[in-house]
């Protein structure tokens, strides 16, 4: 098999890798910002909820929730396709440590900030979304894009749970044809393509945010 | 409703201890391919800082090994190594893999580390009249050391948690432990579980353990 046919072969699996990871960011975001807001304004046993929460997501490995969930949930009387276990579980997993760097982000927010919206009549919701979010969002945007990284490499995993993305389809031609070296240098490459560039986007951001005196990497 | 469920709480606790016998293996490769990263991670930034040329190359190749993923890292090393002839027991392998792979990620701490000690230090350790062999070892690695504790702690939990992943190349920790209960029972649920708890208990130990060793030295980061 010639080098072109591989990497043709293993693009088949683009599209699922694809779905995976929009689908994973449609469950990381709304987690990470609805848990990190949680975590930063409750107080007492609902902080404690909140936290263990998102302790149970970020603390357990992905591959392992991955598993767990996969083979688990059935059992529950749950039939899920693998897709949805795969896109909820990096996503959950991914957004677990994304909501750390909102919390951060709001925590790092000069206080001074919520007092004067308040003292001009806002209530405090209306502080949180107009004055707050919008600064902490913008200040968590670098972590947000390495999130992202992470979250695309991970999607890497589902082809463990018998989901056919490029990792999947590189080890169905290497049943086909014994060629480790092409085939394996070919799904390094298949995914260096995908997120060298995002790679790159993101240490930019970070340095531009270091050098308004913004954002540090959480 | 009863009928929909099908889970064996009690077989469950009766398999946890076979699941736990891999512990000792999460935690050999854990430290294991800590250790390496540690050292190729410092190796990394050494060669980017040593001359100019050598900066766009290494920074190219530690932003191809976090532009990869781990799994396919780790299948890359498992397949092609024994086509070139060398084969390796699987649990090299995997510390192999690991360690390069976070090398990639440790070698900004260092920099970062290195970085945040101030020039002044450098240049008043010159003036002095240290050569800059001295500068290094006794004026900018001691401070760099402070910077970098903190987040070479958090590496460490995330490579804990990367460790299940060596089950694919049959390293036999928790996640493959689980596996072969799973094979020899027929039943996939019970172990995929357990393994999720332990792993969570584990993870759970090594950060409060992490935290615990941060305050004694008195650095503060509350993030991992």
């Amino acid at each position: 098999m010639s080098f072109l046919e591989i990497m043709h072969g293993i693009y088949q699996g683009f599209g699922v890798t694809a779905v995976v990871t929009i689908l994973g960011v449609l469950y990381a975001i709304p987690f990470a910002l609805l848990a990190g807001v949680l975590q930063h304004y409750s107080i007492g046993i609902y902080r404690l909820g909140i936290t263990a929460v998102i302790e149970f997501w970020r603390s357990s490995p992905a591959i392992v929730l991955l598993y767990a969930f996969y083979y688990s949930l059935p059992a529950f009387g749950v039939y899920l396709s693998g897709i949805a276990v795969g896109a909820m579980v990096l996503g959950l997993n991914i957004g677990g440590y994304g909501s750390q760097s909102v919390r951060a982000a709001l925590q790092a927010l000069d206080r001074g900030q919520c007092q004067a919206g308040l003292a001009l009549g806002l209530s405090r919701f209306d502080v949180l979304r107009f004055i707050e979010l919008p600064q902490a969002i913008a200040a968590m945007i670098p972590t947000f894009i390495n999130q992202a990284i992470q979250l695309i490499k991970g999607t890497s995993l589902v082809s463990l749970i018998t989901l056919a993305d490029m990792t999947f389809h590189a080890k169905l031609i290497s049943e086909r044809s014994y060629n480790p070296v092409g085939i394996y240098s070919g799904l390094l490459l298949a995914y260096l393509m995908i997120c060298y560039p995002v790679t790159i986007l993101g240490r930019h951001l970070e340095r531009s945010a270091r050098k308004d005196g913004g954002a540090r990497e959480f | 409703m009863g009928a929909l469920v099908n889970f064996d709480v009690a077989f469950a606790i009766r398999i946890a201890p076979l699941v736990l016998e891999g512990v000792g293996h999460t935690i050999l490769v854990a430290l294991l391919s800590f250790f390496a990263a540690t050292i190729i991670g410092f190796f990394w930034e050494m060669l980017r800082r040593s001359y100019w040329l050598m900066r766009p190359i290494t920074q190219f190749i530690i932003d191809a090994i976090r532009s990869t993923p781990l799994l396919v890292q780790i299948y890359f090393l498992f397949f092609v190594l024994p086509y070139y002839g060398v084969t390796l027991p699987a649990l090299f392998v995997g510390v192999f893999g690991l360690s390069i792979y976070y090398s990639g990620y440790i070698s900004e701490v260092f920099k970062a580390g290195i970085d945040a000690v101030p020039v002044g230090q450098s240049e008043a350790a010159q003036s002095l009249g240290l050569n800059s062999r001295d500068t290094v070892v006794f004026v900018i690695m001691p401070q760099m050391l402070r910077n970098i504790a903190a987040p070479l702690g958090s590496y460490l939990i995330s490579i804990l948690k990367s460790t299940p992943l060596l089950a694919v190349i049959a390293v036999p920790e928790m996640q493959g432990s689980a596996f072969d209960v799973a094979a020899e029972t027929y039943r996939y649920a019970e172990p995929m579980f357990v393994t999720e708890v332990l792993f969570l208990i584990l993870a759970l130990i090594a950060v409060a353990l992490v935290t615990g060793l941060e305050r004694h030295l008195g650095l503060s980061t509350p993030f991992h």
